[in-house]
């Protein structure tokens, strides 16, 4: 073998502009094409145009579902722990047992555990009545907390105060009210000061809780919440299923935490290597990587969904190519006969494929955004938003299933014997 | 360099066997012929005697079954597809008796075609310089469908001449036209040729043959006769081409201005 040097440098530079000027001819015979077929370009484009639209509308509303949930975890804050008194399965531990969790295991807790920050004993109970002068509110929850509490869960008092360590000494009837009580309760603001009613104990009302909007078929902001002592002295039986919330330090001691918490109660408990946890901790962040895998599998199912319909255009198209060609095959025979080379037919078949895809696609990304930013506008959804991504991977599938299903139909034409194709019916 | 002449084609005992089902249709069994630069050709014979057969592998449209086509001493069946597309497009001009032109695109465009294949250069220039030759400048802009019949085989003649091919083949190029009418293709045809284009030309009417100056008669497949006649137009010696298109075929406009 002999080089030739300049060849090699010549040739590619060569090549690459009659392939540019080539690729350009290409698109203009193309744009004619697709003009001169008008009906049948847009019905064909319609298919792509529907599958991206879905791809777009689809992906979008998940990705929007999902990020109101995230910042919905998240602003339960993620680095907290809770302890429950009961055996890990057991649902609410309303057994006939001895409550396995006492104030003292959480002021253990407090004080051996390095890595947990804050700690808040959790009483709750699910349905107080409420009334505030001639007004009367049933079915209220009440959490018995420590102050802590509202550094934990990020539950801050945006108006009055929260109440503070002296009121939960002394098991003050101090109350700070969810914003969902001034509409129960028919007031406003001006009940900072005033005194209510829960289960027939008179409450100082100290604050008002910032709104947290719901979370599923749950009102956040329908609560009220007292010093947890308090809640103990007013339902001695709640006391039973007393939890409490630990912080970490910060979410990557999460790990360090849990199992200073777990070493603590497991000594002050008295349990032998064998026995198991007679208490369960739950951790907020798992709830979170859980949830973000429930997205990943739907999302990854409703992408399935979606690529079959992308499937279905793909189809369409390379049914359009296939009548395209069988109509133009006469053309293709006089390209032939007149010098058009294998390859210019291919790309002149492929560049219209590609085209009307590309064109479908950029149709079906406006009106998938378009769609997603109406249903953002409905009062129950979640704004929609429209990924990068998603604009990148329904144009790239767009143009791919033009190129795959383009490609057979004009490979069909481009091997034709000119005359065969010129006298074909 | 092949064998003793220096033809410009030469056949060497070619066959052509269709196959219609089990049958094996035989429309060219053994044809040998040369032709030589700036003959003008007519290829008769009944029908189905293998003419189109026989123009269409002169084309290069569709290949022999056995035998040897030497287009420049070349062997075609040697060529690659490539190769093959690019004597369509420079060396071939071919005339269909149906036209063949794209509707959708002007004269002119049509015109074009070719040279946007074979990437010339100046294919507006020519494109123009072809259409004038055929005297249909004024219908650069039309479309096929609003030309008449003879206009637009002259669309087609200018398509195959514009590139300056070695060969113009016309498969009955007055096949659809009316007698006058293919009389002005075949003074186009005449004017080629005196410019020095070797032309090949299908036809079954005989006042269509007078114009060439060779006749091969084919029948069933084979050569029956090959005669040479006086030539009618003269290769005028001197006088430089254009004066003579000018002379021996009056274009349209020249036509319309008496
Ligand atoms: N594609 C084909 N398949 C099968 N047989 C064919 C095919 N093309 C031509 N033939 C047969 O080959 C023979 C020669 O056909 P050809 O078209 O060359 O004739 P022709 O001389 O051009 O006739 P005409 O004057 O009618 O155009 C005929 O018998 C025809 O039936
Ligand atoms: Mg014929």
């Amino acid at each position: 073998m002999r080089f030739h040097p300049i060849n090699i440098v010549r040739r590619p530079f060569r090549w690459a502009v009659s392939a540019a000027s080539r690729n350009a001819q290409n698109v203009a015979t193309a744009a004619v094409q697709i003009w001169a077929n008008k009906g049948r370009s847009v019905l064909t484009t319609l298919g792509i145009v529907i599958a991206v639209t879905s791809i777009i509308t689809v992906i979008s509303v998940v990705q929007g579902f999902g990020n109101y949930m995230t910042n919905m975890v998240r602003g339960y804050g993620t680095s907290f722990i809770v302890v429950h008194p009961w055996y890990e399965g057991e649902r609410h531990g309303h057994g006939m047992r001895e409550p396995t969790l006492d104030i003292h295991d959480i002021t253990a807790v407090r004080g051996e555990c390095p890595d947990v920050r804050r700690i808040t004993p959790f009483v709750f109970t699910h349905n107080a009545v409420v009334s505030y002068g001639r007004e009367k509110a049933e079915e209220i929850p009440i959490r018995g907390v420590a102050e802590e509490y509202q550094l934990i869960r990020n539950f801050p008092a945006d108006a009055g105060r929260f109440f503070g360590p002296v009121d939960v000494d002394n098991a003050e009837p101090v109350a700070v009210l969810g914003r969902t009580l001034l509409t129960l309760l028919e007031c406003d603001e001006s009940i900072i000061g005033d005194y209510i009613y829960i289960d027939d104990t008179r409450f100082l009302v100290v604050g008002l809780l910032a709104e947290k909007g719901s979370f599923g078929d749950g009102d956040q902001d329908k609560t009220i919440m007292i010093p947890y002592t308090r809640s103990i002295r007013m339902y001695p039986d709640r006391t039973r299923s007393m939890s409490f919330l630990a912080e970490a330090t910060d979410e990557d001691h999460i790990d360090a935490a849990y199992a200073q918490i777990q070493r603590t109660l497991r000594q002050r408990h008295g349990l032998t290597v064998e026995q198991p946890d007679d208490f369960y901790i739950e951790r907020q962040d798992q709830s979170l990587q859980s949830f973000e895998e429930i997205r990943n599998i739907s999302s990854g199912i409703l992408g399935g969904i979606v690529s079959i319909s992308l499937l279905v255009g793909g189809i369409g198209i390379m049914n359009m190519m296939l009548v395209s060609v069988t109509e133009r095959t006469a053309e293709i025979g006089l390209r032939k006969s007149i010098g058009a080379r294998r390859r210019d037919i291919l790309l002149q078949f492929l560049t219209e494929a590609v085209v009307l895809c590309t064109f479908g696609g950029l149709i079906g990304v406006a009106l998938g955004y378009g769609l997603s930013k109406l249903a953002s506008m409905h009062p129950s959804m979640v704004p929609a938003e429209v990924p990068w991504w998603a604009v990148a991977a329904a144009l790239g599938c767009s143009a791919g299933t033009g190129i795959v299903f383009g490609v057979i139909p004009a490979f069909k034409a481009a091997i034709l014997n000119p005359i065969d194709a010129l006298r074909h019916e | 360099m092949t064998d003793g002449g220096d033809h410009l084609i030469e056949l060497v005992d070619l066959h052509k066997h269709y196959r219609v089902g089990t049958e094996i249709v035989r429309a060219l069994r053994g044809v040998s012929l040369a032709i030589d630069v700036n003959e003008y050709v007519a290829i008769m014979g009944q029908s189905g005697s293998g003419k189109s057969t026989m123009m269409n592998i002169l084309g290069c449209l569709d290949i022999p079954t056995k035998g040897n086509y030497l287009l420049r001493n070349q062997d075609v069946a040697r060529l690659s597809q490539s190769k093959l597309a690019r004597i369509r497009g420079r060396q071939i001009g071919f005339v269909f008796q149906s036209f063949e032109l794209l509707s959708r695109t002007t004269a002119l465009k049509n015109v074009q075609l070719p040279m946007l294949y074979a990437q010339m250069s100046n294919k507006k220039r020519r494109a123009v310089a072809a259409l004038e030759k055929v005297g249909l400048m004024d219908r650069a802009h039309h479309r096929p469908n609003q030309l008449s019949g003879g206009q637009k085989q002259r669309v087609a003649i200018a398509r195959a001449l514009a590139q300056e091919p070695d060969i113009i083949l016309a498969d009955e190029p007055t096949g659809n036209l009316d007698s006058q009418t293919g009389d002005d293709i075949m003074r186009i045809f005449d004017s080629l040729h005196a410019e020095g284009q070797t032309i090949i030309v299908v036809t079954h009417e005989e006042h269509i043959a007078e114009h060439c100056h060779r006749v091969i008669r084919l029948r069933d497949g084979l050569v029956m006769s090959d005669e040479r006649r006086g030539r009618r137009i003269p290769i005028a010696p001197l006088p430089g081409r254009a004066a003579i298109a000018e002379a021996v075929a009056p274009p349209m406009q020249n036509a319309i201005a008496v």
